[in-house]
């Protein structure tokens, strides 16, 4: 049986694991799939959790690595499924739909990312963990987990700027 | 832009990695540097943007099979509980979620029927030389062979009408009980097979489609006969062309 608290610990821990899950996947169904498979995960684990260290980041390596392997089994689909998703964005999108244009143009960004760069991205830029935790998270050195944010930042950056005039056509 | 070492360090600096002299370099370099101003200030609005489009969901409800996985106590999913259904019903493992044994028994019966016929469509429709053991000329004996060592009479159908010539048949080695292969052609050499076995059971079974890549099989089993017919053709041609070798094979005349 689960400790109580570790139990109230990892509903604490919910909402960023939805976050994490939902930018790390692109995909609202599917994320919500990963954070329950992870959860169930967990609980079942829990004698494997070392508590001197944070529970959200031994949580998203949980859920990263089952990420990784439903994106194996996955990823044709997946990633036609996350372009019908997009289909018809770039027309007539209203001005006042600015935040919801933003999250498909920063899904679509991320969308283009290879997957080792947009992990990183997430847990550093929005998941905001310390370069040693992703490290920990991910089980590379932190150089290289430097090396894949710095490319990861530039390549958003380039789409961003190149979708940035999307917006600008789009919401005139 | 910035050599190796400067350009990690504004990401660094960005993420709030650095500290003391480490630190004041970069908001030296920052405050001579206007390129590496707008990199920094690149880097903090990706950061924005990321939380724009993603941190609402921190102040959404959690959904409550999330919550309910949390507290211990999540139920199966849909396909969880499909998988679990169909590994009891390999199993032959008693009635569990309110179905009874006879039933998984007989689900695994028929996903074996149309697998079967799959099995041995695929094994001699593609044979050029020897497609059947007995030819079409030889129909009356394949008719009597076939019934004999089946155990239960047979029919051949003509499917003609429909544009398929029988070349003839052959018998097939099966695990309980033999059964028999019909295979036609039609004019561009497409094949058809009907598979025929005793229905042992004596259960009835209406039509039923099965899909696998390039090529659908159709199955039944209807008095003394199981039956599975595999073409590759659109689902409601198979339909209508199974109905027409069901009413042949029941036809008393």
């Amino acid at each position: 049986m689960p400790s109580p608290e570790f139990q109230r610990n990892l509903l604490v821990e919910l909402p960023h694991l939805r976050r994490f899950a939902r930018a790390l996947s692109g995909d609202a169904a599917l994320a919500d799939d990963l954070v329950q498979d992870c959860v169930e995960r967990a609980l079942k684990k829990q004698h494997l959790y070392d508590a001197t260290r944070p529970l959200r980041a031994w949580l998203y390596a949980i859920l990263r690595n089952i990420h990784i392997s439903h994106w194996r089994q996955n990823a044709p689909w997946g990633h036609l499924k996350n372009i019908d998703d997009l289909e018809g964005f770039e027309g007539s999108v209203p001005a006042e739909q600015e935040h919801n244009l933003s999250l498909a143009l920063i899904t679509d960004a991320l969308n283009h990312l290879p997957p080792q760069h947009r992990e990183v991205l997430v847990l550093i830029s929005l998941e905001e963990v310390s370069y040693r935790e992703a490290a920990e998270i991910i089980g590379v050195p932190i150089g290289t987990i430097m090396s894949r944010l710095s490319r990861a930042r530039s390549t958003l950056q380039r789409i961003l700027e190149e979708g940035g005039t999307t917006v600008l056509r789009v919401v005139k | 832009m910035f050599d190796t070492i400067e350009n990690w360090a504004l990401h660094a600096f960005v993420d709030g990695e650095l500290e003391g002299d480490e630190k004041k370099a970069i908001e030296a370099l920052l405050a001579r540097d206007e390129r590496a101003r707008k990199a920094v200030a690149a880097f903090a609005h990706q950061k924005q943007e990321l939380h724009r489009a993603y941190s609402a969901i921190l102040d959404e409800p959690v959904p409550a099979g999330i919550l309910a996985a949390a507290k211990g106590n999540g139920r199966p999913r849909l396909t969880w509980a499909l998988s679990l259904v169909a590994g009891l019903a390999l199993l032959g493992v008693g009635s569990v979620l309110g179905l009874n044994i006879a039933q998984h028994f007989d689900q695994v019966q028929q996903a074996s029927l149309a697998n079967r016929a799959l099995v041995a469509y695929q094994t001699f429709a593609p044979e050029v030389r020897h497609p059947v053991e007995v030819a079409a000329s030889d129909e009356d004996h394949l008719k009597a062979w076939l019934s004999k060592r089946i155990g239960t009479e047979i029919k051949i159908p003509d499917l003609q009408d429909a544009g398929y010539t029988l070349l003839g048949g052959r018998l097939l080695a099966e695990a309980d009980h033999p059964a028999g292969q019909l295979m036609y052609e039609d004019a561009n050499k497409k094949r058809l097979t009907i598979y025929l076995t005793q229905n042992t059971g004596a259960k009835e079974q209406s039509l039923a489609l099965a899909d696998s890549p390039g090529l659908v099989t159709c199955y039944w089993r209807d008095g003394a006969l199981a039956m599975a017919i595999s073409a590759d053709m659109p689902h409601d041609a198979m339909m209508s062309l199974a109905k027409n070798i069901y009413d042949q094979m029941d036809d008393k005349s």
